[in-house]
């Protein structure tokens, strides 16, 4: 079990020798319960690629897609200092209401889980601050489950009794976390959020990752603060200059991100943000290096 | 452009990018040569190179350059 992910590594070191050494530079620091959680993870993922006639080998051809993607993307970046789409029937049409790119593309992200240094790092935040709201969550609402990564941790750390429900815009999400996740706690609803009709409010709500999807994040940010409870917590999670085929909105620091925060009524309990490769924070700066934010948030009392 | 006034353009901006003051490529240098060198250096390095001879290289040559001389070449024939 051990050997899993690092196969993973090896299997890419051969495909793409640059990419494979900075994926292994960036995780030369994590410890051994980062093996042991890339591992499950992976051996969980496997079983689903069997499940459906796939390979890991397929999933890693999915995976260099992906990043051939993204150094298109950030090569443009470089150039024009913006993302290359702007708008939401951009990215669906190129993206989600395409099958063939949503395949690799789906794949790609899910590898990227743990290949990634800061989407492995705002996990392990997550994972380490939720048990504090354990006893607090008798309803919790998820946006974008995406693979259901997050919310299997959720259902494992939050209170049996909880009730779980999650909103995705997309089917293919939907039956990969059904797939990922074998629990009747599940209320799955296939919908855009913002014409998602709440039966009561939330005291839990996770969003990892939409906010950078959106044309208008502030618009989405206030229809979370309607679905919570008076006090109930939010989890965010968004990027900054992470040029990515279905990226819409540019933030371009964190204090963007914060400033943001702050309009949409809600004040940040924790925030951790980690830069998305093991440079110096003036490399960082100079040449935009992505940054991986993470905040709860309550409603702001003011 | 001949190879070896390429091979020195591209050994400046590896130089700049990687910064590493003596470092001396060849065309037979590769990725595993230079620990500096990766995905991340690479795209800052292609697109320097680009900027310096005016051209655009396409995703597939990007990622399947093996060594330096492999660079120097697509450098030329663009510039034909």
């Amino acid at each position: 079990m051990s050997n899993f992910i690092n196969d993973i590594y090896n299997k890419i070191e051969v495909l793409s020798p640059l990419h494979a050494k900075k994926l292994k530079k960036n995780i030369a620091e994590f410890d051994d319960l980062y093996y042991e959680r890339a591992n499950n993870f992976m051996l969980k993922y496997n079983k689903y690629l069997k499940t459906n006639n796939k390979t890991i080998d397929y999933a890693i051809d999915c995976y260099l897609k992906m990043i051939a993607d993204v150094t298109t993307e950030t090569i443009e970046f470089i150039y024009t200092d913006k993302y290359t789409s702007s708008t939401f029937d951009e990215v669906n049409k190129r993206v989600y209401a395409n099958p063939e790119t949503m395949e690799y593309y789906m794949h790609g992200l899910l590898l990227s889980q743990f290949l990634w240094k800061h989407h492995y790092q705002i996990y392990d935040y997550y994972i380490n601050t939720l048990p504090k709201y354990s006893d607090k969550v008798t309803n919790y609402l998820e946006i974008g489950a995406g693979h259901g990564l997050y919310l299997s941790k959720a259902l494992e750390i939050l209170d049996k009794n909880t009730v779980f429900s999650v909103v995705d815009i997309s089917q293919t999400s939907i039956d990969l976390a059904k797939n990922f996740i074998e629990d009747s706690r599940i209320n799955f609803n296939l919908s855009n959020i913002f014409d998602f009709k709440k039966e009561n409010c939330y005291d839990f709500i996770s969003m990892g990752e939409v906010l950078e999807h959106v044309e208008d994040p502030l618009k989405l940010l206030l229809k979370l603060n309607s679905l919570l409870t008076v006090d109930g917590t939010v989890f965010i999670t968004t990027p900054t200059n992470a040029p990515a085929i279905d990226h819409i909105f540019l933030f371009r620091n964190v204090k963007e991100i914060q400033e943001l925060i702050t309009q949409s009524g809600f004040e940040i309990s924790s925030e951790k943000y980690f830069l998305s490769e093991d440079v110096s924070p003036e490399k960082a700066e100079k040449h935009k290096i992505s940054i991986m934010y993470g905040a709860f948030l309550k409603k702001s009392k003011n | 452009m001949e190879q070896t006034e390429v091979l020195k353009q591209i050994n400046d901006i590896f130089i700049d990018i990687l910064d590493i003051d003596n470092l001396v490529i060849t065309t037979e240098t590769t990725a595993n040569d230079i620990d500096e060198w990766d995905s991340l250096t690479h795209i800052q390095i292609v697109v320097a190179m680009e900027k310096k001879f005016k051209i655009r290289f396409t995703t597939a040559e990007i990622q399947g350059w093996k060594n330096v001389g492999e660079m120097v070449n697509t450098i030329i024939a663009k510039n034909k």
